[in-house]
């Protein structure tokens, strides 16, 4: 469950050792500073009762010397630490997400991973890892605090340090015990809770129109409620848990404080210090047992992002781009059998939810193809086949086309590296983008918005043609081709198209319910698919 | 709202935090003192016992404000939740990706604002009056040191001042350039099935690699900057510590480089000593805090887009059939247009629209009730533009999606028309044809339901649509193919029942179904 974070600490352990160390050096002196001043005003009191004699013996320019560099070291080690920290956990965090990424590229079904819940909790997910990476420090800041107040409480004597050891040990204990039985339960119900919440809305959401025609809001809102009591009953027993946890820090700063006191057999001074310096100690502990307690939340995030990431694979091979073989399609499913040679074309139509897109999907390979989708390449079953080499073969537009928040030039490039402008522009001329490109202001700098906003439905969509032009495939796979452009338009594109596929001599599986994108095919090359649900 | 003292009582608990951590110094000062002046073993156990009973009443106060706050977030997510979810329930069909991202901005954003009023509005309002209290406290230990604790806070103030202005800034910043890192790793993942397609996996892994990199350091350079004033803070906090020791100690050796102002005992020197600390710890929890601050603030605006302006004017509701007119009607998806449309249909006439699916049919029943947007011409309703006539809640409804609700089968039906008695529901439960279900299940109207419409069939869950619509008994229909996807015999049976009760109503049947179609007294097919 680790390994993804472990692989990402690495690099940046350097950086986190520095940031323990300053994290205890603050600690340290933060504590030493409370404890010597305790000490140095008792032991000034006392010396100032013995008299000016005892008051002028007591030495004071060190500890007071003392008090003033702590003062100063305690800010100045804390502000390195928090640069540090940050800086070893954003640095990690980045890897992660480069990590992340590469090893999503590699699930087999990818589009389960691009679904937009999946994505936002990605990210949500992975915020719980830098709150976890920023605490990191906590560990060593805990040690250095135990560790400097047991050395001063052993000065008062054995018994108190044991007394503070016995303390400490029993606090960690109490996070550790605490955490699952205060906290797992709630973290749980409410990630379960807010999923049904969100689940119900979707189902509701489906019947608006009957909602709105008899005014049902607030029924509905009535129903929905039972719900988030569930959610405003779980929550608020996760903060409970999280404040009885720290509260267990308090009152062990308490009870250590007393301790200190009756069991000390040390002089005042000393004694005082032993006090102030068991209080620090236990203090030092908050940052480490607030990690705990987190923990909860983490671990679910972290076996999350594993279960998402799928199991570290081989690095994804390189596809052959030379010649890639795929000189032939065969289908044979639904009682159809038909088989196409490369530069051959296929039109597909029939009724939505035939499974057209699907079909495309599975041939482009980001569909995992079942045992018996009924296709085969090169006389070998798509299943048989690596992703990968299917893949190689094929050069899809969606029917929803996709586009990155980039530039033209960007979106365009995925395609193939090494693209030159002039290869983009012949590419646009194909899918009739050219014109369109040329009149925006920054032309293949343009920048097209989140996921194409900026762009309309028929532009987005011939991008998306004229890049699965330029990966120059041996077939090109397109899905709806006309959608969202007006007749004109449509003619001129499939008068391109007709050219570049004699001239490129690719094949193409087109799915449409045009007309005139089934006559590029030919006649009698369109299969009707039946039916599937 | 609710009263006042509750709003505040997260804030109050902070406050009674830092008087108990003035009961828990003066505990320890009395403890110390008794020990000077050499006092018995059973003082210094009572004085250790008072330390334990005011870190117990420090920790219970901890966990008071916790609940408080986490209350006061309650009522103001509740609050919200009112605001934002009737929207969120009549959004548009058909546009599934915004309504994800509709609800997951409906109940993650809400969720948000919980730190910042659980924990960070009770925190700033008792960052005002703690420290004082605590500076008063002081006083009465020693009046220099709580001068001391007061007279940091100036430089402290200004500090502050100086470096919130740029740290908020630079936080800002920050937030800005990880969320767009965010959007762009989401964006990447989104688009996984062209990267993986194209085989482009090397190079935008590299993009985005670089990128995050990229991010991290000038985060990092941002952050030095926003850490400044917690810097401040840590200072001024060490500041007031060792000030006060260095005052203190030099007061009891007598060797003030200035004339004593007050003689002080070790009690007194203590007691301010374990205060100055506590003096600076609400503002540092409130700096703490500020992450929730900033989150909530983001949340607030997303939710303020959300939630629908003011309740609508009263507008007039229809009065037996109404004549429907649409003129030349485009509905615009932004992405997709479809239209112009422009059908008549006179007060108490039906008219059923047929056309291949996409075509927009529905869209225009969605369209009168206001769920889709109109790009272009006009609705009306007896003459009068369609938005500004009372539709919702005044019309009769089925479609392919019947909502439920938790409750019995009477309740559901019910819901069209909350007033009808029982009998009326009865009456329309057998007319739609759900008798003989009631009386298999042997539990008559009481059949108790989730929200799903648990253990009802397709063709049950449509004939309590139905029930419904014959319940409401409203003077205009609106039927979004009733019958698709049940078989022909249930499909016949409501047309039928549809047939003989929609006599005298305007009525609009959206079907692929030629039998429904017959029902209407005019058919159009829409191309």
């Amino acid at each position: 469950m680790d390994l993804l974070l472990a692989e990402a600490i690495g690099p940046e352990r350097r950086a986190f050792r520095i940031a323990g160390l300053l994290a205890s050096a603050a600690t340290i002196a933060a504590v030493l500073l409370l404890g010597l001043s305790g000490w140095f005003i008792t032991g000034a009191a006392l010396a100032g009762l013995g008299g000016v004699l005892a008051a002028q013996g007591f030495n004071y320019l060190v500890p007071s010397a003392m008090i003033r560099l702590l003062a100063i070291v305690r800010t100045t080690a804390r502000y390195g630490e928090r640069l540090y920290g940050h800086r070893a956990a954003l640095m990690a965090l980045a890897a992660v997400r480069a990590r992340l990424f590469d090893r999503i590229l590699s699930v087999r079904d990818v589009r389960a991973v691009s679904a937009g819940d999946a994505v936002t909790r990605l990210v949500q997910d992975i915020g719980a890892l830098e709150d976890n990476l920023v605490r990191k420090p906590a560990l060593p800041a805990a040690f250095a605090g135990a560790a400097i107040g047991l050395a001063l409480a052993w000065l008062a004597s054995p018994w108190t340090s044991l007394a503070l050891l016995a303390l400490l040990a029993g606090l960690v204990l109490w996070a550790h015990l605490a955490t699952p039985r205060l906290l797992a339960s709630a973290a749980t119900d409410m990630a379960e809770a807010l999923a049904r919440l969100k689940a119900s809305m979707v189902d509701y959401a489906a019947a608006s129109p009957e909602i709105l025609a008899y005014d049902l809001a607030p029924a509905i809102g009535r129903s929905l409620a039972v719900e988030t009591a569930e959610l405003d009953s779980a929550r608020p027993r996760f903060a409970r848990g999280e404040a009885i946890i720290d509260a267990g820090l308090v009152l062990g700063g308490g009870i250590a404080m007393g301790a200190m006191l009756i069991f000390s057999h040390a002089s005042l001074p000393v004694t005082v210090l032993a006090v102030l310096a068991a209080a620090g100690a236990i203090e030092a502990l908050s940052g480490y047992v607030r990690g705990v307690s987190r923990g909860a939340l983490v671990a679910a995030a972290l076996s999350r992002l594993e279960g998402m990431a799928g199991q570290p694979s081989a690095p994804v091979r390189k596809a052959t781009a030379s010649m890639a073989p795929a000189r032939t399609i065969a289908f044979d499913r639904d009682g159809m059998n038909i088989r196409i040679m490369a530069g051959e074309r296929l039109g597909i139509s029939g009724k939505s939810g035939s499974g057209k897109t699907s079909l495309l999907e599975t041939l482009a390979g980001i569909r995992p193809a079942g045992e018996h989708c009924g296709i085969a390449l090169d006389d070998q079953l798509l299943a048989s086949l690596p992703s990968e080499d299917v893949r190689a073969a094929f050069a899809l537009s969606p029917q929803d086309a996709q586009l990155l928040s980039g530039t033209i030039r960007d979106n365009l490039r995925v395609a193939r590296p090494g693209l030159s402008d002039e290869r983009l522009w012949a590419a646009l001329e194909v899918a009739c983008l050219a014109v369109d490109i040329r009149a925006m202001p920054h032309g293949l700098d343009q920048w097209v918005g989140d996921g194409g906003a900026r762009l309309s439905g028929g532009q987005r969509k011939r991008l998306s043609i004229a890049r699965a032009l330029l990966a120059g495939r041996p077939w090109l796979l397109l899905d709806e081709p006309s959608e969202g452009l007006d007749m004109a338009t449509e003619a001129r594109l499939a008068g391109h198209l007709d050219a570049w596929l004699r001239e490129t001599g690719t094949g193409v599986v087109v799915v449409s319910h045009r007309p005139i994108f089934l006559s590029l095919v030919g006649k009698g090359r369109t299969i009707n698919l039946k039916d599937r649900r | 709202m609710s009263n006042p003292l509750d709003r505040q009582a997260a804030a109050l608990f902070w406050i009674g935090d830092s008087g108990a951590a003035i009961l828990m110094a003066a505990a320890l000062a009395g403890a110390v003192a008794s020990m000077e002046q050499g006092a018995g073993q059973g003082h210094l156990a009572l004085a250790a016992g008072g330390l334990i009973a005011a870190a117990l009443l420090r920790a219970g106060m901890q966990i008071g404000a916790t609940n408080a706050g986490e209350a006061a977030a309650m009522r103001v997510k509740t609050n919200w939740r009112q605001r934002v979810y009737p929207g969120i329930l009549v959004a548009a069909p058909g546009d599934r990706r915004m309504l994800g991202e509709a609800v997951a901005d409906a109940v993650d954003r809400i969720e948000d604002l919980g730190g910042f009023h659980a924990r960070f509005l009770p925190l700033r309002r008792a960052a005002v009056l703690s420290p004082l209290i605590i500076a008063i406290a002081a006083v009465f230990g020693s009046w220099v040191a709580g001068v001391i604790m007061l007279a940091t806070l100036i430089p402290f103030a200004m500090g502050m001042a100086l470096a919130g202005t740029a740290a908020a800034r630079a936080a800002a910043r920050q937030l800005d350039a990880l969320s767009r890192l965010s959007g762009l790793f989401v964006d990447r993942v989104r688009a996984l099935p062209v990267i993986v397609a194209f085989a482009a996996q090397d190079r935008i892994g590299r993009h985005l690699a670089d990128a995050t990199r990229e991010v991290a350091a000038r985060t990092i350079d941002v952050l030095k900057v926003a850490f400044v004033s917690s810097a401040i803070i840590e200072f001024f906090a060490a500041l007031s510590v060792a000030l006060v020791a260095l005052y203190c100690g030099f007061n009891l050796l007598g060797i003030l480089p200035f004339p004593a102002p007050e003689k002080l005992t070790l009690g007194q020197a203590l007691f301010v000593l374990v205060l100055a600390p506590e003096f600076y710890l609400p503002m540092r929890r409130l700096a703490a805090a500020y992450h929730d601050k900033q989150v909530g603030e983001a949340a607030v605006e997303r939710l303020e887009a959300l939630a629908p302006a003011s309740p609508p004017a009263p507008k007039p509701a229809i009065e037996g059939p109404p004549a429907l007119r649409f003129d030349g009607v485009v509905i615009d998806y932004g992405e997709t247009a479809i239209g112009p449309f422009t059908l008549d249909i006179p007060a108490g006439t039906s008219l059923a629209l047929r056309g291949s699916t996409g075509v927009g049919k529905s869209s225009l029943l969605h369209a009168l009730l206001g769920l889709a947007p109109i790009g272009g011409g006009r609705i009306l309703v007896d003459g009068r533009d369609a938005a500004e006539v009372a539709l919702p809640g005044h019309v009769g409804w089925a479609g392919q999606t019947v909502a439920f609700v938790p409750g019995t089968l009477a309740d559901n039906i019910r819901l069209a028309r909350p007033d009808a008695d029982d009998a009326a529901v009865e009456a329309v439960a057998h007319l739609a044809g759900l008798g003989p279900m009631i009386e298999a299940r042997g539990q008559g109207l009481a059949l108790p339901l989730d929200h799903r419409g648990s253990g009802l069939s397709g063709g049950e869950r449509r004939r309590v649509g139905i029930a419904r619509v014959l319940l409401k008994d409203a003077p205009l229909w609106l039927l979004d193919e009733p019958t698709a996807d049940l078989d022909a015999g249930s499909a016949a049976d409501i047309a039928g029942i549809l047939a003989s009760a929609a006599k005298g109503r305007t009525v609009l049947i959206v079907t692929h179904s030629a039998e429904l179609a017959a029902i209407a007294t005019k058919e159009m097919v829409l191309s």
